[in-house]
C-alpha cells in the first residue's frame, strides 16, 4: 500500500462515479459479463504453468536412459524412474502425472513455442489465441484480480510475449506481464498509484477530464467511448481493491516460504503463480527461466546439473506442497513443460539439440490422476513408441479438468473455425483418459 | 383484399404526398428470348417530381399485344412461340412499352453444372454453413456454389464428404441417388423433408426443382455437357446496381446472366438472394428487397458458380433544395454524387485547426508545434491548405512516417528478416529510400517480388534464418499486393471465393525455387546440381492432397511460360504490377489510411461478397494512379486536396448515422505509435526506448535519445508498455491493429508511465512555462494549441479555471490538467 486512501474513502466520495457510473452500476455490468461457472465436469478452476524456456533434456530428467550420463532413481511411485538429477521431485511422484510422449512440431524456438502454446504452427497470416488466452474467457474473471498472468515478461523483443496473447480473442484475454518478482525493485506495473497522487487528486484530474472532453463528447458521443469509460471504472476499482494489489505483493509471504520456492526468478514467479491463483486469477504462466536456460546446445549435462535441475526439483514440489497445504491442489491444475525435448545424442559441444519428435511434461494437481506415467519411449528417447499425446491431446486433457468443451472452435476474423485443441492433420485432439482423474 | 392496404399504401406514401409522377420506365426496354420456355422478370420503375424514384412493379397493369407467343404472370413473360410482340404497362395513366423477339432457338442440351448445380446453389444446399463447408456436412460434400461441377456430380452420385490434405474420402460413401427406385434418392428425400435433414426443407415434392432432380436421376443421373465456370455464364448483372430506397419501401432486383456463347438469360428467379445486414434491408426468395432502417447493405446474389452484388441504400426523405457542393476534384465529384442519390449532405468544410490536425497526422503523423498551429490559423492565404498539403508531402516527417507504414505493411523485424540486425536494417532502408525518392510504387512491388541475391529487398523472404515456406510467402505477397487473402485456399478450395487449391498451389510455384545460400536468396535453375556444400537440399513442391509436383500458374490459371534458368518471381512481379488488383489493391489501402476505411474494407480483403462502398471511385482512383506512374506522393495529394477529405467532423442532421459514404470526417484512435509521440511532444518529455525492461540504460539496447516511436526500424525489439496496450501489431505476422480500448489501456492511463511519470519531469514543457512564469491562461491556451489544434473556448478556459482553483498547489493542478488533456477522446481520435 503505497498511498492513503483507502477503497472506502473513495466510495463515500463517490469519485468511482465520475464517468457517469456508480459502483453498483459497474457490478451489475460486471455481473452480466462473467459467464456461467458452475460447471459441475469441473475439477479444476486455475491452471499454473511452469514454463521451461528452452526445452529440458528428457532424458536427463523425467525419462532416463542409458544414453543419458545421469543414473536412473527410484520415485515413491513403484516401477517409475527418473533421473537423479531430481531427487526431490522423485519423492513426489505421487503427486505427478509424467507423459513420456509427447510428438509436437517445430525445430526452432520461436516456432516450437508458437506450437506449444497455441496449438498451432506459425502462420504469417494468422494470429491465434494461446491456451491460457483460451482458458481465461473460457472462464471468466474472479475477484477483480487480473485472470491471465504471465510473469515474467521477457527482457528482450516481444516476439514470445506474443505467443502468449490473445490475438483476435481481444485484449480483454491478453496475459498482464508483469516484471521479475525477484528482483528488489520488483513493482507491478500499472496496478499501484503514485504516493504523490492523493484522492484530491483524482478528483481533479476527473474534472478536469470531463471539462476537456465535454465539447467533443458532445458532438459525437460513440460505443467506445462508453466502454472506455467502463474499462475506466473497471480499472479504477482494481487501483483500490486492497485484495488485488495483496495478490501481487510478494512481502506478505514469509522468508521460509520465499527459501522453500528458491528465491531466483522461476521460484519468485511460481510462488507468485500461487497467489494470484489463490486471489483468482485464471491462468498464470511462471516463466523464469528466461533466455532460453534450458537451451543446452553446449555441456549438456553439467548445466543441467548445476544450474536447471535443481531449481526444477526445488520450485515444483515447493509449489505442489504448498497448493496441496492451502487446499488448492485439487483446483488447480499444475503443467511444467518446455517447448521441446533435447536430441539424445550428445553434440560436438557436449550439448543436445532440440527434439520435438518425442518430450517428456509434468503435470499435478485438479482432475488429474497422479502416480502414474502415461507413453513410452524408445530406449535411447529417439521415439514414442506407445501413445503418441499430441498438443492437441493435451489441450483437451487440461480443458476437459476445466470443464471447458474441448471440442469448441472459434471463428478467426478471416473465417476460417479454429480449433482450440488442434492436433495433427486437422484433427481435434482428443483427452487422454488415463490422465483424467 | 384488405390486408394488400398498407404494402400497396407505404410506398405510396414516402414518395411524398404533393409530388407528381413524371414518368413511367420499363425495364428491360428491349429483350430477345431464346426460345419457348425461357422467361422474363420485368420491372415497372416511376420517376417523381420530388426526385424519387419508386418500383411500382406489382401495382402495375401488364399486358401483352400477342397473347399467343406468351404468357404472363405477374410482371413475368413465359415464351410460348417464336415471333415478335410488345408488352405494355400501365400506371396511374402513364404507359411504357418493352419490346420482345422470341427466337425459335432449339431446347438447350442438358448440363449438370447448370440445371442441378442451379437448383443446389438456389436452395442453399451448398452454402458455406451447409454442405459447401469444406468437410462437406451430414455426409454429403458440395462444392460452394457448384463452382467445381465434376466434384459435386462424384460426390452426389458416390457419396462421402471431403478431407484436408489427402485426396482420401472420410466416412462412409453413400450414394445420394438411387437409380433403382428414384423417389428414395436422398437427393430428394432430404431437402423435402421426407427424411430427417438437419437443413431443414429445403423445397416441396410438387415444386418444379423437384421434378427436374427426380427426372434427371429416372434419366440415369446424365453429367451431359460442360459448361465454362460450371454453368457457362461469363457474367453476371444486377440491376440497379444501387438500388435506393426508403424505410419500408421495397424494390425488386433483376438478375440476367450473360453466357460465353454471348446471349443473355433472365436468372432473376434462379438465383439465391442474401443481405449482408439484413436488419438495413432484406431480401426474399424472388429478390424483392424490403427496407428497415437507414443504412447500406450489399445483397449477394448466387447462382451456379457466380456471385454478384448489389447495394440497397435505405435513404432518407428527398432534401428540397439539396445544396450545391463544389468538387475539387474527381474524388467529390463521385463521392458526392452517392451523397446526393442517398439524400445525405456533406458536412461544411472543416476548420482550419481541425483540417490542420488531421492533415498532420494523417500524412507525417506528428503533431505541428503550437507556433505552427498559429501561424496556419492566422493566415488569410486562401491557398494554404493546398500549400500546407505540399510543405508536408515534402517534410522529412513525411519520410519517417511513411517508412514506417511500409515497413509495418512490409514487415520490418528482425525475427522477420533472418534473426540478423543488419538484414533488418538494410531492408528499412530500402524502404527509406523508396519514401525518400517517391519510387513508383509498381517498381518498388517489382523489386520486392522477385528480389535476389545481396538486394535488401529479399529479407523478408528470410523469417527466421530459413526460407520462408512457398504458400505462406505467396499468400503474403498476394495480400499486400493485391489485397485478397487466399489462405484459406492452402489446404483446400476457398469455401466462398473462387480460389481452388490448385490455382493457390500454381502460385506457390513461383516460390518455389528459392533457396538461401549462405546469406543471399536465389531462384535455383531447374536442372540444377545439388550436391553443392553450400546449398541446403532441393526443393520440391508438392501439392498436398495430389502429392505430385506444382508449377507456376497465375491466379486467373493460366500456366506461365518460365525458362528453365529463369528467376519465376521475376515473370510473377510483372504480371502481378500489370495486373487491374494492383493498382485497386494499392489505392484502397492509402485510401483507408486517410479516412480510416477502405473503399473495401478491411483493406486487404477484397472478395465477391465484400463489395466496395464505390467502385466506380475505386477504379477511377486506380486508373489515375497508374496512369500517372503510380505516384504515391500525387495520390496523397489527390486525397487530401479533395473537398471529402476536408470535410468537417460535425455531422448534420442528414449525415450522423453515415459511416460509409464520406458524408463527415469520422472519428478514429490514433495509431499506437502515433499516440505515443504525441503525448510526448504536448509534455514536452520524449519517451526513451530500450531493448530491456528492467535497467534499460545499457547503451546497446537503448535507442539514441530524441527517437520516435515511429522511428524504430525494428520496433519489436523495444518493449514499450504503451505501444503493447494500445494496439500496435507484431510484425511476427501480417500486421493487424486493435484500437479497441481494454482494461489494460484505461489502468496504464490511470497509473502508468507514460501518463504519470511524464508529468513531473524537469524539462518537460510545462516546468519551462512555469519558469518564465506564463499565466494560467497562456498555460492553457499552449496546452490546446499543441494537443487539439485550437484554443479553448471561453467557457472551457472559465472551467479549467475554477477546477484548478481549487487546488491548492499549482504545479500540481496544472499536471492533473494535462493529464486530462492526454487522456482525452478529443487528443486520442483523429477527427
Amino acid at each position: 500500500m503505497q498511498h492513503s486512501t483507502s477503497r472506502r474513502d473513495f466510495l463515500s466520495a463517490g469519485s468511482l462515479g465520475f464517468l457517469g457510473l456508480t459502483l453498483g452500476d459497474y457490478y451489475r455490468a460486471a455481473a452480466a459479463q462473467a459467464p456461467a461457472l458452475s460447471n459441475a465436469a469441473a475439477k479444476a478452476n486455475a491452471v499454473i504453468l511452469l514454463w521451461l524456456e528452452g526445452g529440458p533434456s528428457h532424458i536427463d530428467t523425467w525419462d532416463p536412459k542409458s544414453n543419458s550420463n545421469f543414473k536412473p532413481i527410484s520415485t515413491n511411485v513403484a516401477g517409475v524412474q527418473f533421473s537423479e538429477l531430481l531427487p526431490k521431485l522423485a519423492k513426489k511422484m505421487d503427486k505427478l502425472a509424467v507423459v513420456r510422449s509427447m510428438h509436437t512440431r517445430g525445430n526452432d524456438h520461436p516456432q516450437a513455442t508458437h506450437y506449444v502454446v497455441t496449438g498451432h504452427e506459425v502462420n504469417p497470416a494468422m494470429q491465434f489465441p494461446s491456451l491460457g488466452s483460451i482458458i481465461t474467457k473460457e472462464l471468466g474473471p474472479r475477484n477483480a484480480v487480473p485472470p491471465h498472468v504471465l510473469v515474467p515478461q521477457w527482457d528482450r523483443g516481444r516476439q514470445y510475449e506474443d505467443y502468449f496473447r490473445a490475438s483476435f480473442l481481444g485484449g480483454d484475454y491478453d496475459p498482464m506481464c508483469i516484471p521479475d518478482p525477484s528482483k528488489p525493485d520488483f513493482q507491478v506495473t500499472d496496478l499501484s498509484l503514485p504516493k504523490s497522487i492523493s484522492q484530491q487528486a483524482v478528483e481533479s484530474r476527473s474534472a478536469f477530464l470531463k471539462a476537456v472532453d465535454r465539447r467533443y463528447r458532445a458532438l459525437s458521443e460513440s460505443a467506445e467511448h462508453a466502454n472506455l469509460d467502463a474499462f475506466s471504472s473497471q480499472a479504477w476499482k482494481m487501483l483500490l481493491t486492497p485484495a488485488v494489489r495483496d495478490a501481487f505483493d510478494l512481502s506478505k509471504e514469509s522468508e521460509k516460504m520465499k527459501e522453500r520456492y528458491g528465491k531466483d526468478s522461476i521460484g519468485q514467479s511460481a510462488l507468485l503463480a500461487r497467489r494470484l491463483v489463490e486471489a483468482g486469477s485464471r491462468f498464470v504462466t511462471a516463466a523464469g527461466y528466461h533466455g532460453n536456460s534450458w537451451d543446452t546446445h553446449s555441456n549438456n549435462d553439467t548445466t543441467h546439473k548445476d544450474r536447471l535441475a535443481p531449481t526444477l526439483d526445488r520450485t515444483l514440489p515447493a509449489l505442489i506442497e504448498d497448493l496441496e497445504e492451502r487446499g488448492l491442489l485439487s483446483t488447480t491444475l499444475v503443467v511444467a513443460m518446455g517447448e521441446f525435448g533435447r536430441t539424445p545424442a550428445i553434440n560436438a559441444n557436449l550439448g543436445r539439440d532440440h527434439w520435438p519428435n518425442c518430450w517428456s511434461l509434468a503435470l499435478s494437481g485438479g482432475g488429474i490422476k497422479m502416480g502414474q506415467v502415461v507413453g513410452s519411449s524408445d530406449d535411447k528417447g529417439y521415439n514414442v513408441t506407445s501413445r503418441v499425446v499430441t498438443m492437441g491431446d493435451l489441450f483437451a486433457t487440461i480443458y476437459k479438468c476445466l470443464g471447458i468443451d474441448y471440442t469448441r472452435e472459434y471463428m478467426s476474423p478471416i473465417g476460417r473455425p479454429i480449433k482450440i485443441a488442434n492436433s495433427l492433420e486437422d484433427r481435434t485432439g482428443e483427452p487422454v483418459a488415463e490422465l483424467l482423474a | 383484399m384488405k390486408f394488400l392496404l398498407p404494402f400497396l399504401a407505404l410506398p405510396l406514401l414516402a414518395a411524398g404526398l404533393d409530388s407528381k409522377m413524371l414518368s413511367l420506365k420499363i425495364y428491360p426496354s428491349t429483350v430477345k428470348l431464346s426460345g419457348a420456355g425461357s422467361t422474363q422478370q420485368f420491372l415497372a420503375i416511376a420517376n417523381y417530381s420530388d426526385g424519387v424514384e419508386r418500383d411500382v412493379t406489382s401495382e402495375t397493369a401488364w399486358t401483352l399485344s400477342h397473347p399467343n407467343l406468351g404468357k404472363l404472370a405477374g410482371a413475368r413473360l413465359s415464351a410460348l412461340a417464336g415471333g415478335s410482340l410488345n408488352l405494355t404497362a400501365r400506371f396511374q395513366g402513364k404507359q411504357a412499352i418493352s419490346r420482345v423477339e422470341i427466337t425459335n432457338a432449339p431446347p438447350r442440351p442438358f448440363q449438370f453444372g447448370r440445371d442441378i448445380g442451379g437448383i443446389l446453389t438456389k436452395r442453399g444446399c451448398n452454402s458455406a454453413a451447409c454442405h459447401g463447408g469444406v468437410k462437406g456436412r451430414g455426409g454429403l460434400k458440395l462444392s460452394a456454389n457448384a463452382l467445381y461441377p465434376k466434384d459435386d456430380y462424384e460426390w452426389i452420385t458416390k457419396g462421402g464428404i471431403y478431407q484436408v490434405l489427402t485426396t482420401q474420402v472420410a466416412g462412409d460413401r453413400v450414394p445420394r441417388v438411387n437409380i433403382a427406385q428414384p423417389e428414395k434418392s436422398l437427393l430428394l428425400t432430404k431437402p423435402t423433408g421426407v427424411e430427417a435433414h438437419g437443413g431443414g426443407k429445403r423445397f416441396d415434392i410438387d415444386s418444379e426443382d423437384y421434378r427436374v432432380l427426380l427426372q434427371w436421376v429416372k434419366n440415369g443421373t446424365p453429367y451431359g455437357e460442360e459448361g465454362m465456370g460450371g454453368s457457362g455464364i461469363v457474367a453476371f448483372e444486377v440491376w440497379p446496381s444501387i438500388a435506393t430506397l426508403p424505410v419500408q419501401g421495397v424494390r425488386r432486383l433483376l438478375v440476367t446472366a450473360r453466357f460465353a456463347d454471348g446471349h443473355s438469360e433472365d436468372y432473376t428467379h434462379q438465383v439465391l438472394y442474401a443481405s449482408n445486414e439484413s436488419d438495413i434491408a432484406s431480401v426474399n426468395a424472388e429478390g424483392l428487397v424490403t427496407a428497415h432502417k437507414l443504412g447500406e447493405t450489399a445483397i449477394l446474389v448466387r447462382a451456379a458458380g457466380q456471385v454478384a452484388s448489389a447495394v440497397a441504400g435505405v435513404i432518407g426523405p428527398p432534401i428540397p433544395g439539396y445544396p450545391a457542393v463544389s468538387p475539387a476534384n474527381f474524388i467529390d465529384t463521385q463521392v458526392f454524387a452517392k451523397l446526393r442519390q442517398f439524400n445525405l449532405i456533406p458536412s461544411e468544410l472543416s476548420e482550419d485547426g481541425e483540417f490542420l490536425r488531421r492533415v498532420c497526422l494523417d500524412l507525417t503523423g506528428t503533431l505541428p508545434p503550437p507556433a505552427r498551429t498559429r501561424e496556419f490559423l492566422a493566415s488569410t492565404d486562401p491557398r494554404k491548405r493546398e500549400k500546407l498539403i505540399d510543405t508536408l508531402l515534402a517534410s522529412p516527417e513525411y519520410n519517417d512516417y511513411w517508412t514506417f507504414r511500409f515497413s509495418d505493411v512490409f514487415r520490418v523485424a528482425i525475427f522477420a528478416n533472418g534473426l540478423m540486425p543488419k538484414w533488418s536494417t538494410g531492408y528499412s532502408e530500402w524502404i527509406r529510400n523508396n519514401i525518400e525518392t517517391n519510387r513508383p510504387y509498381d517498381q518498388v512491388a517489382r523489386e520486392r517480388l522477385s528480389a535476389q541475391g545481396y538486394s535488401p529487398a529479399t529479407r523478408h523472404f528470410i523469417p527466421y534464418n530459413q526460407i520462408g515456406t512457398p504458400p505462406d510467402t505467396m499468400a503474403e505477397e498476394v495480400r499486400v499486393f493485391f489485397g485478397r487473402r487466399l489462405d484459406c485456399a492452402q489446404c483446400h478450395n476457398h469455401p466462398y471465393e473462387n480460389w481452388s487449391q490448385d490455382q493457390f498451389w500454381g502460385m506457390a510455384a513461383f516460390f518455389g525455387r528459392m533457396f538461401k545460400m549462405g546469406s543471399i536468396v536465389v531462384d535455383h535453375p531447374v536442372n540444377m546440381d545439388w550436391s553443392s556444400k553450400d546449398v541446403d537440399g532441393k526443393i520440391e513442391l508438392l501439392h498436398p492432397r495430389t502429392k505430385s509436383a506444382v508449377h507456376p500458374m497465375y491466379l486467373d490459371g493460366s500456366a506461365a511460360q518460365v525458362a528453365a534458368d529463369a528467376n519465376p518471381r521475376k515473370e510473377l512481379a510483372r504480371w502481378m504490377t500489370a495486373h487491374p488488383y494492383f493498382a485497386e489493391a494499392a489505392v484502397n489501402r492509402l485510401w483507408g489510411y486517410f479516412f480510416a476505411r477502405g473503399i473495401v474494407d478491411p483493406v486487404d480483403d477484397f472478395r465477391s461478397t465484400n463489395p466496395p462502398t464505390h467502385p466506380e471511385l475505386l477504379a477511377t482512383l486506380a486508373s489515375d494512379f497508374r496512369g500517372n506512374g503510380y505516384n504515391l506522393r500525387r495520390l496523397m495529394k489527390t486525397i487530401t486536396t479533395s473537398r471529402a477529405y476536408q470535410l468537417s467532423h460535425r455531422p448534420n442532421n442528414t449525415n450522423r448515422a453515415d459511416l460509409t459514404n464520406y458524408s463527415h470526417s469520422v472519428a478514429r484512435a490514433v495509431d499506437a505509435e502515433v499516440l505515443l509521440d504525441a503525448v510526448a511532444d504536448v509534455t514536452g518529455v520524449p519517451e526513451t526506448f530500450a531493448t530491456s525492461v528492467t535497467g534499460g540504460a545499457s547503451a546497446i539496447g537503448q535507442a539514441p535519445a530524441g527517437t520516435r516511436a515511429i522511428h524504430l526500424k525494428d520496433p519489436d525489439m523495444y518493449f514499450s508498455r504503451f505501444l503493447e496496450l494500445y494496439g500496435r501489431p507484431s510484425r511476427g505476422a501480417i500486421p493487424e491493429r486493435s484500437g479497441k480500448p481494454n482494461l489494460a489501456q484505461a489502468l496504464h492511463m490511470l497509473a502508468g508511465a507514460t501518463y504519470v511519470d511524464r508529468l513531473g519531469q524537469p524539462n518537460s514543457r510545462l516546468a519551462r512555462m512555469l519558469e518564465s512564469g506564463a499565466t494560467d491562461d497562456r498555460i492553457f491556451e499552449e496546452f490546446y494549441l499543441a494537443s487539439l489544434m485550437r484554443l479553448p473556448g471561453a467557457d472551457e478556459k472559465a472551467e479549467l479555471k475554477q477546477i484548478l482553483g481549487q487546488r491548492q498547489d499549482r504545479t500540481a493542478g496544472l499536471r492533473e490538467f494535462i493529464w486530462a488533456l492526454i487522456s482525452s477522446r478529443e487528443f486520442a481520435e483523429n477527427h
